[in-house]
């Protein structure tokens, strides 16, 4: 008789054969019997299958078991597939949050040391895609091929940007459509950017009604399906799963990895939507879960350029260089001049420089104050060769003490002849010096006291330039002599002309020295020679000055101011000869006196 | 969004075509042209407070050159299988192509369209017959693609049944 037993029975009987409570000795025959029939049916020792059993029953051996086998089996699953990866990636996510959220000093740690080389690598990865762009960019806007793409542009009618894709792309996924195989309903839908796609629906409808017409028409195999649909220069490649179909618009000619990553990405959302695709009732919304492996079939390839050189884009730099090296010479040149212009300010004597600054429009703006007789601003921004048109100045008026500006502004103030030197001493006295007119004087000395600046005012070294005049008109007079006839009161030939003379220099000596307040007396001397007695001879003389005197108080001159005199011969001039001394003597001289009406 | 496939079927020149435009883009045209293959249109409606999208599965009509092909039909939650009043013909054909579709997609919600009825004083088919049809617990809607009477509700109406399920 053959007893087959399920696993359940074996082990009920192992559990009575071990736990039932008869007698000692019952208890040892039952189980040699119970062992011998083990024996008979299974073929194994009582003492193995003990050991099997105590092994499925203990925990720890379980566990050590797995051990031993884990890391082959998760060696051997990855290599064979990636749905181990895909179930314990939860798992190790969650991992590695909580042990961040535990202590995130020891996920640090680890990472540290990669860290940085990482992020070498990212930023040197996006310079480079950053200049392989630029240089991209300017090689479509300035190169040769650039312009015969421009022209194909105008002659096709199409936009340039489409001439330089079509001209320059290998392939680019426009469109992904997940269809539900057996509704050939959309779930999902994938467009690349600029690109214009139709009604995902209806294209999905379409594609499905294709594949189901291609079936229906030609005898087609029961897995087979539609694969590859060409148009033009599109392509439409379909990639199936039990329950799905992935469907990819290309323009362009697309790798073999392409169909590859359609085929894993198909793989993939069966894997994860298959309990979604086959209770599938319309509802797109939990499809949205399969975008990431969409999305990563959306690749472009564009032919990449045959030099690495990124001429362009280094030859831009280069101008960027240089246009930027020559405007920093001219910055620095123009900070200089501005500095050289400040400078130049702070040092002028009347001028306080408040506020400098550059303003954001690139001009610059000073502000402070002036006195009115300092430099002009405007003329130091020539000087420093600004342009005036960059400089704003804000110039409040006000009074310096500066001693530099006092003389100027004593000069401005008193406005002194040209004879006449202003000097300021150390302690603030205002000494004028030279000649000035009388009027000027007695002005001044008015004025002085209301020059900011002046403590006291010293003229003892100025002269009148009318004392100077009086002078001379005085050596005029002196120097004149008028001469008669021989032993008369008459003129010699001449003479008369120059009496008028006389008279008009007597006349401004006159004024001059009314004004200086001096008190003038012109002795008129009446000379003669020697010839006759000297009695007669001074009665000659004196009347040759009575007739002098005369002709004066006829032009009008005051009496007073003249007093005639006669000498005779006694104060006789001597020349080489004698005639001469006889003529020469026959005369009237002058002397003029001159006297301080304070005195 | 809520999608569902919605087949027209029928013989040929019973209006299908014409009842899609004028439910989708409200249009009418006297110019007939047969429909080759299939045509596909969407239109999205609220039913029951819920957004719907019907793709509409345009399929050629049936006559005896070119069977109505049922791979068309795999996945459809419904089907209209329009009638020609005025040709009594199409509604055998309709018949036939009912069984044909249960047996190739399984029971699913339809509606025995009588199209054409703006011109019922040209019809072939009597109010008995229709009540006959009735009997068999279809539901059986009159329609005019040209003045759009009834179409609007048929597609409603398929809509509920399909929701209802």
């Amino acid at each position: 008789m053959v007893v087959i037993m399920g696993d359940n029975s074996r082990n009920q009987l192992t559990q009575k054969s071990l736990n039932l409570p008869i007698s000692q000795t019952e208890n040892t025959t039952a189980n040699q019997e119970l062992d011998e029939l083990r024996s008979l049916l299974l073929g194994i020792e009582p003492r193995q299958l003990n050991q099997l059993y105590e092994r499925l029953n203990n925990p720890q051996i379980h566990a050590e078991d797995i051990g031993n086998l884990l890391p082959e089996a998760v060696q051997l699953q990855t290599q064979k597939d990636r749905q181990l990866v895909e179930a314990i990636t939860t798992t190790v996510e969650e991992a590695i949050k909580f042990s961040i959220q535990k202590d995130e000093k020891t996920l640090s740690e680890v990472i540290f040391p990669i860290l940085a080389p990482a992020t070498r690598k990212a930023i040197n990865a996006a310079l480079e895609q950053m200049i392989q762009s630029l240089n991209q960019t300017l090689e479509h806007s300035l190169s040769p091929q650039s312009w015969r793409w421009r022209l194909e542009a105008k002659r096709t009618g199409k936009t340039f940007a489409e001439v330089v894709m079509l001209r320059t792309l290998v392939y680019r996924v426009e469109q992904l459509f997940l269809i539900h195989k057996q509704t050939g309903l959309l779930l999902q839908h994938l467009v690349a950017p600029q690109v214009s796609a139709q009604d995902g629906d209806i294209v999905s409808a379409m594609l499905t009604a294709i594949e189901d017409f291609v079936k229906d028409s030609f005898a087609v195999g029961k897995g087979d399906g539609l694969q590859s649909l060409q148009f033009g220069e599109l392509t439409i490649w379909v990639e199936e799963s039990p329950s799905a179909l992935l469907a990819g618009v290309i323009r362009g000619i697309p790798p073999q990895e392409l169909r590859l990553a359609f085929q894993n990405a198909i793989a993939k959302i069966q894997l994860n939507l298959a309990q979604q695709l086959d209770d599938f009732q319309g509802e797109t919304a939990p499809f949205a879960a399969a975008q990431p492996y969409l999305e990563d079939c959306l690749g472009v390839q564009y032919q990449k350029s045959a030099s690495k050189k990124y001429t362009y884009a280094w030859s831009l730099f280069g101008i960027v260089a240089i246009a930027l090296g020559i405007w920093a010479v001219f910055a620095i040149q123009e900070q200089r001049k501005w500095h050289k212009y400040l400078a130049q300010l702070n040092s002028e004597p009347g001028i306080v420089v408040i506020k400098a600054e550059r303003k954001s429009n690139g001009k610059y703006l000073v502000v402070g104050m002036r006195d009115p007789l300092a430099k002009n601003p405007q003329e130091l921004i020539k000087q420093a060769s600004l342009p005036p048109e960059k400089v704003i100045g804000q110039w409040q008026s006000y009074i310096s003490l500066d001693p530099q500006l006092t003389p100027k502004r004593a000069t401005e103030y008193l406005i002194p002849p040209k004879t006449t030197s202003l000097e300021i001493d150390d302690n603030g006295t205002l000494k004028a010096s030279g000649v000035a007119p009388q009027k000027w004087i007695v002005r001044s000395r008015k004025l002085w006291r209301f020059i900011p600046g002046i403590n006291k005012y010293q003229d003892r070294n100025l002269t009148p330039s009318e004392l100077t005049q009086l002078n001379t008109y005085k050596q005029q007079i002196e120097g004149n002599n008028l001469f008669f006839l021989a032993g008369k009161t008459k003129f010699a030939p001449g003479e008369s002309k120059k009496l008028m003379d006389l008279a008009l220099v007597i006349k401004k000596i006159v004024q001059v020295s009314q004004d200086l307040n001096q008190n003038i007396t012109i002795q008129i001397v009446g000379h003669t020679n020697t010839i006759g007695t000297e009695k007669s001879n001074k009665i000659l003389s004196q009347a040759r000055a009575q007739k002098i005197l005369s002709y004066f108080q006829k032009q009008g001159f005051k009496k007073s101011i003249f007093t005639a005199v006669g000498v005779g011969s006694s104060q006789r001039l001597l020349t080489r000869s004698k005639k001469e001394n006889r003529i020469s003597n026959r005369r009237v001289s002058f002397r003029v006196f001159l006297k301080d009406k304070l005195k | 969004m809520l999608q569902k496939k919605i087949c027209m079927v029928g013989a040929f020149a019973t209006g299908k075509t014409s009842l899609v435009a004028q439910f989708v883009r409200s249009i009418f045209s006297e110019k007939y042209q047969t429909t080759v293959g299939v045509k596909i249109d969407k239109k999205t409606i609220n039913i029951q407070d819920r957004e719907i999208n019907l793709i509409l599965w345009d399929l050629h009509g049936e006559d005896e050159f070119q069977k109505v092909r049922m791979s068309y039909l795999r996945g459809s939650s419904g089907y209209l299988l329009v009638v020609d009043g005025t040709r009594k013909n199409t509604l055998n054909k309709a018949l036939d192509l009912q069984t044909r579709v249960e047996e190739a997609i399984g029971k699913v919600p339809f509606i025995l369209v009588l199209n054409k009825s703006d011109i019922m004083d040209e019809w072939e088919i009597n109010d008995q017959e229709i009540k006959q049809l009735g009997q068999n617990h279809w539901t059986v809607i009159k329609t005019s693609a040209k003045t759009g009477l009834g179409v609007e509700e048929v597609f409603q109406t398929l809509a509920n049944k399909i929701l209802e399920g």
